[in-house]
């Protein structure tokens, strides 16, 4: 009876309906239920989206650097796939964290960009480091030379995540610009604005896995349509 | 009293998020269209080959 049996949800359509709902909650508790802040004042909503999307590029770099070291290690074509769609959706994510956090810069400190902001300044390393990831892979002929290489790179490029990391702290005992919002002792906020942060960060991510799981079927998809049009065309040779 | 830069500021970061992820959402159509006219020639060679056979 495979008439009667009704089609499992695939892990996409979960994650994009856990995506809406979490985004839908995210947004109603940023804009109508999370006090203003008193320091920052209204503009400091702008956290709620910018530092999950921070947190989403670090974790996508970092779940394609695993994916990478799982290639390196198993050498199966499917890995290399894996490792090579969270990075071009961390770059995606990169550039937004720049254009939300100019936006933040401009109204907190009058400036867009502060090359005098360790943080700042090392994420714009990370996001160009990865951007010449692409020029790299697609410089290479497909094949298990250019798997190699992407994997070997992309694992270069996570241990500058720590770096970035570290040197905020570093900053921190200097001049400090870049305002610190989890540190030794916690997060540094109101408890009602930590669980907005956590809801954004949930939605953010769930938004990302939802991108990543159809981007990486719309490649397999486009994989076995060209294996299928040369099989066609070698058969009507 | 809400300071209207502030408000206008807030409103492009999160209304920037929404073009990103609507932008993204067309490149995957166009992919997907790209994928449809290529299994419509497919589709053309193996009516071409069962007709010849």
């Amino acid at each position: 009876m495979n008439g009667s049996r009704r089609a499992r949800p695939d892990g996409a359509t979960v994650a994009a309906t856990a995506a809406a709902l979490l985004m839908s909650l995210a947004l109603a508790m940023i804009f109508f239920w999370v006090p203003t802040d008193i320091d920052q004042g209204y503009s400091q909503r702008i956290f709620y989206f910018h530092v999950p999307i921070a947190l989403t590029t670090y974790t996508l770099f970092g779940w394609g650097a695993i994916n990478a070291a799982r290639y390196l290690w198993k050498r199966e074509p499917s890995l290399d796939l894996k490792s090579y769609v969270p990075m071009h959706l961390g770059v995606i994510f990169g550039s937004l964290t720049l254009v939300t956090g100019s936006i933040w810069a401009n109204i907190s400190w009058g400036h867009w960009w502060f090359w005098g902001d360790t943080q700042l300044t090392t994420f714009l390393i990370i996001f160009l480091f990865y951007c010449a990831y692409f020029m790299l892979r697609f410089s290479v002929e497909p094949g298990e030379r250019r798997a190699s290489y992407s994997a070997v790179y992309a694992l270069l490029g996570v241990g500058l995540i720590p770096l970035s990391v570290i040197g905020v702290r570093v900053a921190q005992r200097n001049e400090l610009i870049h305002p610190i919002t989890f540190n030794s002792n916690g997060a540094n906020m109101d408890t009602s604005m930590f669980l907005t942060f956590l809801v954004a960060l949930a939605a953010m991510l769930a938004l990302a896995v939802t991108m990543y799981l159809v981007e990486l079927r719309g490649k397999r998809i486009d994989e076995r349509v060209r294996l299928i049009r040369r099989l066609a065309e070698e058969g009507a040779a | 009293m809400i300071d209207e830069f502030a408000v206008k500021s807030v409103a492009a970061v999160y209304g920037l998020a929404w073009v990103v992820t609507l932008v993204y959402i067309a490149i995957l159509n166009s992919k997907l269209g790209r994928l449809e006219r290529q299994l419509d020639e497919i589709a053309v060679v193996l009516e071409r080959r069962s007709g010849d056979g």
